[in-house]
């Protein structure tokens, strides 16, 4: 059955590249492999190695990889992991499915499938890393990374069949969770715990320096408690930050046998998962049979929540794609969550920040200011609904009487709003949390105009980083995953982080001409008119970036237009 | 005045035509059977005239509107439904039905929406997203998107496929209403007899290439060898498959 499996996910892995490869006939293609291997080349390989005297000390990178490995759990766990890494394809349901195949067979295949783009991805990041001179060997890098990703990536599936199990079978899951579930409730209050009484380590001005900052994080985490709920996530961090062969040797063990744990765990889950799913089956048929005859079988149907924004029949008739996009929106569960924990976090935050210890609202800001900045980056990789949901409707976009231009600004449009929205809330919560702090600099006043300037500039970035990651769908839909999802989790990393710098550079670049003319004017005008020139600079500068988004636009539009959905693959 | 005009029209996917020299005309109350064996051309040609692929040579005139100059406007006359419905997963049925009418600018799409739903059958499910639909209820809600903005040109990729029994019924009901009204139809369909029954003319592709144009009663007559044998044995016998046929 194995070489069954392998057949299958090597022969889809190898016939998915060859098709991809195929496209390098047209330039368009060839141009964009040669300056991305150009740019890897610049970012990655043209690098010297850092010297000697800037190596991280290990036990550092070890604790920060431990936390960071520990909070992406934790996130997974609270706030859940989707429910895709569950998800086979529709050949896989109709030929394995209805097959001889057991079910911990398909499990099987679903991790030996999972294997290819770990290894991927572990060779990326083998890349991305080789000018860190931390590890042993780029090859015994490249096995640490593995290990870890595989290890991460059980623990999501396990993580996802647990919160599964809950939804679905709800107090039949619980019982057949309670070892899982008895760990994770321990894990949690712990953790609380833990954050609880690190927090006055952070309180103090010394903490406000990131050396200090570190200092703090690292007596917080050698606390006995702390250091316990940290060791799984060091044993898998530390094969990468060993110095010799033999250090690497004795840490792999353990880690190997995390890794083993983890397979036997998401395994076992799997029978237990479907061991419950047959119950539940069970139960409802008796509940069936014992019903009164005659009386109609209720099922519970999915409620839908009416659009927020009324449709008029009249008006810009692409109106209709920015509208079905905002619409799609409202009724996702992930950002509808997004939206109530930004509402109730503002409130929260605004009430601690008039307390005499504001502390805990001080964090709270900060995190959401990074955050806010973090998005400007990373956002646009998250919002997706835009053309790279609804390209694969190529046929029936093309078939509507609207102009290319139109409809890619509709498509943009949307996602930009979106995701200005997400910064604006986050950075609000964060002038909220320090509204009660009068000694803090920048004074409120210039947190105030701060903040004004978000409004002002933040739509404009957002919707050109849209147009940029909406034109690479549009020039190279073979290439760019289109639908409403995108690579996620830990096995995807490498390559989500590789396609970001190369977001963040095209981003800097068109960015630079109207930060460049802005600050000049700005610059000359200040010794003249002092504060004031911000008023044509500002100015200026938006009139720069929406001269840039039309011309963008405009172009994507013919693109679109000229986009043959059978030679590009999505028709 | 023609609604449907066809000139000269290719499409070349590299060395290969999937469509060559292809010319004809639909007007208002036609309906043009497009058949052929697969890989004939026919949804290359549908889609070409949907404005979906560009066409390698040759013009397309949607009521007066040629496609490649006046697109926008060629567009907002024709409907075009796939054999596969493409839906968006977050919106009901009739905001499905309300997106559309924006699109098309069409005024009173409130008052148009209900009799559709009732004339396609979909009246329960206006409050449903496509998730909870049937394949046969998606392939209905596709038509009567295509249907809302009363279109002079009508082009349908397959219409029957996933229809039961009842729906294909309706379905031939509404294709001939809407001829009956003035547009022109235009479907593609490798169900001879759905074709014999509703299609006033017929155009028969081969790699490509038309093997033959006109009424039933026209291209059987041309072929007084078969004397009065069936469309499907014209048919077989045009693409040259009738040996196997025979079998």
């Amino acid at each position: 059955m194995i070489r069954m499996f392998g057949y299958l996910a090597w022969r889809s892995a190898y016939n998915r590249t060859a098709r991809q490869a195929r496209h390098l006939r047209s330039p368009r293609y060839v141009a964009a492999l040669l300056l991305g291997l150009a740019y890897l080349w610049f970012v990655v390989l043209a690098q010297r190695p850092a010297p000697a005297a800037d190596l991280a000390d290990p036990r550092w990178l070890e604790l920060v990889g431990a936390l960071a490995l520990l909070g992406a759990v934790a996130w997974g766990w609270i706030f859940g992991v989707e429910r895709r890494v569950l998800a086979f394809s529709p050949a896989e349901v109709t030929f394995l499915f209805s097959g001889p195949v057991s079910r911990r067979g398909l499990i099987q295949f679903k991790l030996l499938r999972t294997q290819l783009l770990i290894l991927f991805n572990a060779l990326l990041w083998t890349l991305i890393l080789s000018r860190e001179r931390f590890g042993v060997s780029p090859w015994l890098r490249v096995i640490s990374i593995w290990m870890l990703l595989t290890t991460l990536s059980f623990h999501r599936l396990g993580a996802s069949f647990v919160r599964t199990s809950l939804a679905e079978h709800g107090r039949l899951g619980v019982r057949h969770r309670v070892v899982s579930l008895v760990v994770l409730g321990v894990v949690l209050v712990a953790l609380t715990w833990s954050i609880g009484e690190a927090l006055p380590r952070f309180a103090g001005a010394d903490a406000r320096t990131p050396i200090g900052f570190l200092s703090a994080l690292g007596e917080a985490a050698a606390q006995p408690l702390p250091t316990a709920l940290t060791y799984p996530f060091r044993v898998m961090i530390r094969p990468l930050t060993a110095h010799s062969v033999s250090d690497w040797l004795q840490a792999l063990w353990p880690a190997l046998i995390l890794l083993v744990l983890h397979y036997i765990w998401v395994v076992r889950s799997d029978t237990a998962f479907e061991e419950a799913a047959a119950a539940l089956s069970l139960q409802r048929a008796q509940a069936l049979s014992e019903r009164p005859a005659g009386r109609q079988v209720r099922w519970a149907g999915r409620r839908v929540s009416a659009p927020l924004i009324r449709l008029a029949p009249e008006g810009w008739p692409a109106g209709a794609i920015l509208w079905k996009n905002l619409v799609a929106v409202t009724r996702t569960q992930r950002l509808r969550n997004v939206g109530l924990a930004l509402a109730v976090g503002g409130v929260v935050v605004t009430a601690l920040s008039f307390e005499p210890e504001g502390t805990l609202a001080e964090i709270a800001g900060w995190f959401a200011v990074t955050w806010a900045g973090a998005m400007t980056v990373i956002g646009p990789q998250w919002v997706r609904n835009d053309l790279r949901g609804d390209l694969l409707k190529l046929d029936m976009l093309r078939s509507y009487p609207l102009r290319g231009g139109s409809v890619v600004i509709a498509e943009v449009g949307a996602s930009a709003l979106v995701l200005t929205a997400i910064q604006l809330s986050l950075l609000v919560i964060g002038y909220l949390a320090f509204l009660g702090n009068q000694s803090m600099e920048p004074s409120l006043q210039d947190r105030t105009l701060l903040l004004v300037a978000a409004f002002a500039f933040l739509p404009g970035i957002n919707l050109l980083g849209m147009i940029i990651q909406n034109g690479a769908a549009l020039l190279y839909p073979a290439w760019v995953r289109l639908g409403s999802g995108r690579p996620a989790g830990v096995e995807a990393l490498g390559q989500n982080m590789l396609m970001m710098l190369v977001f963040v550079a095209l981003l800097g670049v068109t960015l630079l001409p109207p930060v460049a003319i802005g600050g000049g004017v700005f610059l000359l005008l200040h010794g003249i008119v002092s504060r004031w020139a911000a008023i044509p600079a500002t100015t200026l500068v938006l009139g720069i970036m929406a001269f840039e988004a039309a011309l963008l636009v405009n172009w994507l539009g013919g693109v679109f237009e000229r986009t043959d959905p059978a030679a590009a693959g999505i028709g | 005045m023609p609604v449907i005009e066809v000139e000269g029209l290719q499409k070349l996917y590299g060395d290969f035509p999937a469509v060559q020299g292809l010319s004809f005309q639909v007007g208002p109350g036609e309906v043009l059977g497009l058949v052929g064996p697969n890989g004939a051309g026919k949804t290359t040609t549908i889609r070409s005239i949907a404005g979906i692929i560009i066409p390698s040579a040759g013009t397309i005139r949607i009521a007066g509107h040629d496609l490649a100059r006046d697109p926008v406007r060629a567009k907002a006359a024709l409907a075009f439904i796939p054999d596969e419905p493409h839906l968006f997963e977050y919106l009901t049925v009739e905001e499905h039905l309300r997106f559309v009418g924006r699109l098309y600018g069409v005024a009173d799409v409130r008052q148009r929406i209900p009799g559709l739903l009732e004339e396609l059958d979909l009246t329960e499910k206006r409050a449903s997203l496509p998730g909870e639909l049937s394949r046969g209820m998606k392939q209905k809600l596709a038509i009567a998107c295509g249907l809302l903005h009363e279109p002079q040109a009508l082009l349908l990729d397959e219409p029957l496929t996933g229809l039961d029994p009842v729906g294909i019924r309706r379905m031939k009901a509404t294709i001939m209403r809407r001829a009956a009204a003035g547009a022109a139809v235009m479907l593609s369909s490798h169900l001879l007899h759905l074709v014999e029954e509703i299609c006033t003319r017929l155009l028969v592709l081969q790699r490509g290439r038309v093997v033959a144009f006109g009424t039933t009663a026209e291209i059987i007559a041309r072929r007084p060898d078969l004397g009065s044998r069936s469309l499907e044995d014209v048919f077989l016998d045009l693409i040259g498959q009738d040996e196997g046929a025979e079998l």
